[in-house]
């Protein structure tokens, strides 16, 4: 089927050009239709009335809470570190003196300072619990927080419901990564993947568009033939893989056809001023890239600052190779996040979007009160501060509190499953609402009775 | 382990009323036995009388207590039918005392306080540090008895410990009320402390072994099983233990447990129960068959070729699910060839198969596969992942030695010991021996450690490199003295860059972090060395690592050779071959083991075996009964090919190479030593990057990323508007559209098509070619047909995948 659009010149016959491609295709919607929406709506209560993004930013290592958020400057050197506090434009905060950018724009954010959990002190066990609200045991595959807002929804537009930035996180030293991926919902409702770095000088989306040697109606044809092909064969009826195989394929042809889609990951139609203030790097330009997508319709962004904690600068500071020092939180980590984080909730704020899009950024947990023998800092599940914005979450607020040295939870200690639940209902979905697991068997998205961080949401 | 096959022999199940277990010995006044009265429909609610209330009594719910020493025989009424068991009491009017070792242990650890979220965390809670899961009673002793003044423990005043006192919430406990005063736990602490806190001793009787009663049920979803464990003793002792066992299921599924060992179906199919006690991993399993209508001629349908199809069966049965029929010679040719040798049969192989009318014929084209030089090619490539070869950190000249060795290593069909063996025991120039640049990837006794276990072990010991490993019996001690027998290797620069010459050095150890001294060297469970023995260390290493008493090793590459051919790890993930991850069948890895290592580790022959099976050469094509079965093989699993393997055919296919850079013409992407090579295809694709020894670096999930290549990408667009490719032969023959839609079948699906398939293409194609114009103009419509009928065969789930 070709859409032609009237104000744009086109040639006929074999020559339909290339740039005239973007305006031919069958564009069914992406994925899920109506039907799919209406069975879901079974499952569970969702409120379509609310049109709700979410923006993750996964701050892989585990940021230290004493020198970031929960600064503690009366504690004696070896527990407050290095680094001095500073005001924020909310009267009675004060963060570290590595986020100068984030202190002027307090009063757009929350800080939770009494987060725990009880597993394992390792990353992975983090990563999966903040990332599904669970931890990956007995074999059920909980899906991302993402993945379980994209089965409910489905797409808005042409562009996938759930984009995951840069790339997924990889060894992090435990067993394989769970978390990060639909789980049990069935992998045709798992992220798409940019993997690429959008802060690459000739970043694109790799193959977004065909070759200049491709006609649209050789295109469009090959389509039509691969379908006929494939129609005769009925051995891959039970298989998941070949499901979604013709599903990645539908997806690719549902992006290519529609201009806003592209568009949304043309970064170099942002103006160089915006895109320096967010910082030149793939943090910053991933924040970026997440406000274009979420205009252009995408419902929720995972980004992942960093892939791994190995040989690389991250928020990992034990002190001592292969991981990361301390000093690199005034040096590179701190100023990275410092530009992206107060640029992007800047700029939401001016587009009127970030009632609408809850911005959450955290580690897997926090680091130990005591500075070690490398001057680093290692892991430390039992207490650590996140931060949380917009989609309803009043600014300017602190949740919680830890103890003297930063060490455990001394009011409102709160957990990776309640900060899922905080995260679905700022998004209006209910939490009672069931999910299919496999063999059908029912599974609440969060365990029953867990509470949202309900403070967040009051003045 | 061993015990573990041992109790996971296949049991028959009771076709009438039983009690488990059948025969029960009380060997102290504190000994109890709960007893289960098992049905052929699972366990049945009985009534219970004992011959003999003199010896011993049994209550209501089948627990057994001893009396005076004597004999009882315990009866379990049930549905009209009657079973018994023996019971024996002895030393009942003996003094007893409560052990440290195998009772309190057990009592902290199955409360959970010596757990990593409590006290067993690395820092302890509240200055009350004890081992995780208790690894270490005498340390814990010392904690509990001597530490914060001895204030623990009040041996004047046993219910005033402090022990208790928290434990039971009377004063403010940070992990609330654990244990309740009046039960057998609480008992056990205060009676223990009122008998002076014997401390535990090295001549205390240690679990040696524990049983599962039943070892296997079948259930109906909804029903509820009780299990009960027992623990041998090294002094001969069994005792039941299923009050301090810690339960899982490995499929929630199908089965939950809670924590008193009390099953609960929850769907179809089978799960493995883990039970854990003192570090001891056993298994009782429950299934709940499939509600088919299969019948015995279902059955007799399968022709069975070797042990792999009696076993496989026997799972079948168990779960009431048909196999599929058996494949077509099409299916089985193009399988065998892409799971064998990663290429596709040309078509003239499979039209000289396909004519072929002898009944051998498929066994010996597994014969010739296994001899091919493509073999070779595609082995060397998986191991090559397996061993991270890769130019990232290996200069060019001894990347290449180490990616011959280990092509020729295939090539001659090492057997599998020696292979991993000749790595650990050789010395040297890298150049001139490639196995000895694994000593470049991997420098320290640290990253040997986590990678041998990984790579030829299938264990993930990172955990144990800071504590003990929280989900395995792995304890930090053990991963440092297996770290210390690393600690000797030399490596000094050799004759050229890149080169490094290692060899043995007569000293240097690894210390403990905390003990801050170095520990005898030995490898995981193996025997220890003693710290100043002249042997060689990583002889000493590689004799335990490749024994054929080595439970992990065979095990270990069995299940991934397993896996590349039939879509999936017996055990799953592949590369995860821990005790407490379950085999989707037991038995089958557990006979391919044995076989494994009767045949002296030759891979090839295992190969061989697994390809002859009829379970291997079952179709695709699901049944009525076997729809949802992913993991028993009653079907060819259908897997996506690998990213090299898809480029390849690609190339086969449209008679053009891939191109790669600084490598000649021709070369196939199989046939490339690194992963270093750009290819955009190969990273769409899910190119392993071989930084780290994980199966799951390589991906076979489809993308939009790979979707959108096919579709605007190069690598195969390139392909199909070649000047000299297939497309242009074609053209220059003059082939008809229905005899050149013939060859593209045969040579890209291995068939040829069927009438059905064939007209619609035909007739698309005769449309594309009603245009008017110049001759020339006309032949180019025809190419650009053809291109676009190869691109849509090309890119169809009948090529991408293995059928």
């Amino acid at each position: 089927m070709i859409r032609l659009d009237a104000d744009r010149p086109v040639e006929f016959c074999d020559g339909l050009r290339r740039r005239d491609f973007l305006h031919a295709g069958s564009l069914s919607a992406l994925g899920l239709g109506l039907t799919q929406f209406a069975s879901l709506k079974a499952y569970g209560a969702v409120d379509k009335s609310k049109d709700a993004n979410c923006i993750m930013l996964m701050l892989v290592g585990g940021p230290s809470q004493l020198d970031t958020w929960d600064m503690k400057p009366n504690a004696p050197i070896e527990i407050r570190g290095p680094y001095k506090p500073i005001k924020t434009n909310v009267p009675g905060i004060e963060i570290s003196e590595n986020f100068p950018r984030m202190a002027k724009v307090a009063d757009k954010y929350a800080i939770v300072r009494s987060m725990y959990h009880t597993a394992a002190a390792v990353h992975d066990t983090g990563h999966q619990m903040m990332q599904t609200g669970r931890l990956f045991q007995g074999g059920v595959e909980h899906p991302h927080l993402g993945c379980v807002l994209g089965k409910l929804r489905g797409p808005k537009g042409d562009v996938p419901p759930h984009v995951l930035l840069p790339r997924p996180i990889g060894n992090t030293g435990g067993n394989m990564p769970h978390g990060q991926s639909a789980g049990f919902l069935g992998k045709s409702h798992d992220p798409f993947v940019l993997n690429a770095d959008p802060s690459d000088p000739n970043f694109r989306v790799p193959d977004m568009l065909p070759p200049d040697y491709l006609t649209a109606l050789r295109v469009d044809r090959r389509r039509d033939w691969r379908a006929m092909v494939d129609r005769t064969v009925s051995k891959f009826e039970t298989s998941q893989d070949a499901r979604l195989l013709d599903s990645t394929f539908h997806q690719a042809y549902t992006l290519m056809s529609s201009a806003k889609a592209r568009e949304a990951f043309e970064l170099h139609r942002e103006p160089e001023a915006i895109r320096e203030k967010y910082g030149m790097n793939r943090f910053g330009q991933s924040c970026l890239l997440a406000r274009r997508l979420i205009e252009a319709g995408v419902r929720f962004v995972t980004i992942n600052m960093f892939e791994t904690v190995f040989d690389e600068i991250t928020w990992d500071i034990h002190g001592s190779k292969p991981f990361s020092p301390i000093s690199c939180y005034r040096d590179l980590v701190g100023p990275m996040f410092d530009m992206a984080y107060s640029s992007l909730l800047t700029e939401l704020s001016e587009r009127g979007l970030l009632d609408k899009t809850m911005v959450v950024g955290f580690g897997e947990f926090g680091r130990t009160p005591k500075v070690n023998p490398a001057g680093g800092r290692d892991h430390w599940p039992q207490c650590w501060s996140i931060l949380m914005a917009g989609g309803g979450v009043k600014g300017g607020k602190v949740v919680g509190a830890s103890d003297d040295i930063g060490g455990a939870p001394k009011d409102k200690p709160t957990t990776p499953a309640q900060v899922a639940a905080t995260i679905y209902h700022s998004l209006g979905i209910d939490l009672e609402t069931e999910l299919p697991g496999a063999q059908g068997r029912p599974i609440p998205i969060v365990d029953r009775g867990t509470e949202p961080i309900r403070e967040l949401f009051h003045a | 382990m061993r015990s573990l096959f041992a109790l996971l022999a296949p049991v028959s199940l009771v076709a009438q009323l039983a009690v488990l277990p059948p025969s029960v010995e009380l060997s102290t006044k504190e000994s109890r036995q709960q007893l289960i009265a098992q049905g052929p429909a699972g366990e049945a609610a009985a009534s219970w009388t004992s011959s003999n209330p003199a010896a011993a009594t049994v209550d209501a719910q089948g627990r057994v207590t001893p009396v005076a020493d004597g004999e009882a025989v315990v009866t379990a009424s049930a549905n009209g039918q009657t079973a018994t068991a023996t019971v024996r009491v002895k030393n009942a009017a003996a003094p007893f005392v409560w052990n440290f070792r195998n009772h309190v242990m057990p009592v902290l650890t199955k409360q959970g306080c010596n757990q990593g979220a409590c006290h067993g965390a690395q820092a302890g809670k509240n200055g009350f540090k004890l081992t995780l899961r208790g690894y270490d009673p005498e340390l814990d002793y010392d904690v509990m008895t001597r530490q914060a003044l001895g204030r623990r423990i009040s041996l004047a005043d046993p219910a005033a410990s402090l022990l208790l006192q928290k434990a039971t919430f009377k004063i403010p406990h940070g992990g609330g009320q654990r244990i309740k005063p009046g039960t057998l736990e609480y008992r056990i602490l205060e009676e223990w402390i009122a008998a002076g806190t014997p401390p535990p001793s090295n001549s205390d009787a240690e679990v040696v072994g524990l049983e599962a009663f039943p070892k296997q049920a079948i259930l109906k979803p909804g029903q509820e099983q009780n299990i009960v464990v027992r623990a041998k003793y090294s002094d001969g002792r069994v005792e039941d233990v299923t009050r301090w066992v810690k339960y899982s299921s490995n499929n929630e599924g199908v089965a939950l447990v809670d924590d008193y060992g009390k099953v609960k179906m929850t769907g179809h199919g089978e799960a493995a129960i883990t039970l854990w006690f003192s570090s001891k991993i056993i298994y009782s399993r429950v299934i709940s068959p499939f509600e088919n209508k299969v019948s015995e001629s279902d059955y007799r349908k399968f022709t069975r070729r070797n042990f792999i199809d009696d076993l496989a069966l026997a799972k079948w049965k168990s779960l009431n699910i048909a196999p599929s029929a058996a494949a077509s010679d099409e299916d089985f040719l193009r399988r065998a060839y892409l799971d064998t040798a990663g290429i596709l049969p040309t078509a003239e192989e499979v039209e000289q198969f396909l004519t072929d009318k002898s009944a051998d014929k498929r066994a010996r084209s597994i014969d010739r596969l296994l001899e091919r030089d493509e073999f070779v090619d595609y082995w060397a490539y998986k191991w090559s992942d397996l061993m991270l070869v890769s130019s990232r950190r290996l200069r060019p000249n001894v990347m290449w030695s180490f990616y011959n060795w280990i092509h020729d290593s295939v090539k001659a069909n090492k057997p599998w010991d020696r292979f991993a063996g000749d790595i650990f025991t050789a010395s040297g120039s890298s150049r001139t021996n490639g196995a000895l640049n694994y000593f470049q990837l991997h420098k320290d006794p640290i990253d040997l450690t986590e990678n041998v276990t990984q790579a030829f072990l299938g264990q993930r010991l990172t955990c144990a490199r800071c504590h003990n490993h929280p989900l395995e019996k792995w304890t930090q001690k053990q991963y440092y003295q297996m770290a210390n027998l690393f600690a000797r290797v030399g490596i000094k620069n050799g004759a050229e860059a890149g080169d490094v010459v290692v060899f043995a050095k007569h000293q240097g150890d690894v210390n403990h972090p905390r003990l801050l001294r170095p520990l005898a060297p030995a490898p995981l469970d193996g025997e220890p060395l003693a710290l100043d023995a002249e042997t060689d260390r990583r002889a000493h290493f590689a004799k335990w690592l490749t024994s054929p008493k080595n439970p992990y090793f065979a095990r270990a590459v069995v299940n991934r050779i397993w896996a590349s051919f039939m879509g999936r790890g017996l055990i799953d993930p592949v590369d995860d071959v821990r005790e407490a991850n379950a085999a989707s069948n037991e038995e089958l890895l557990s006979a391919l083991v044995k076989d494994f290592i009767a045949h002296g580790f030759d891979t090839r022959h295992l190969m061989r075996l697994i390809l002859n099976s009829a379970a291997y050469q079952l179709s695709s094509e699901a049944n009525a009964t076997n729809q949802s079965d992913q993991i028993y093989y009653s079907k060819y699993i259908v897997k996506r090919l690998p990213g090299e393997v898809i480029l390849d055919a690609m190339s086969q296919v449209t008679g053009v190479p891939t191109a790669f850079a600084g490598y000649p013409a021709g070369t196939r992407a199989l046939q490339l030593p690194d992963v270093q090579v750009q290819s955009q295809f190969l990273t769409a694709f899910g190119r392993p990057n071989r930084v780290i020894c994980d199966a799951a670096e390589r991906s076979f999930d489809p993308s939009i990323a790979q979707a959108l290549h096919v579709i605007n990408g190069d690598t195969l667009n390139k392909k199909l508007s070649a000047n000299d490719g297939t497309v242009n032969l074609f053209l220059k023959l003059g082939l008809s559209d229905a005899r050149l839609l013939d060859h593209v079948f045969l040579s890209a699906y291995g068939r040829y098509p069927a009438d059905g398939e064939k007209q619609p293409m035909l007739s698309a194609l005769a449309k594309s070619r009603e245009i008017k114009g110049s001759a020339e103009a006309q032949r180019d419509a025809r190419r650009q047909a053809l291109e676009d009928m190869l691109w849509a065969l090309l890119t169809s789930k009948e090529f991408l995948f293995n059928h």
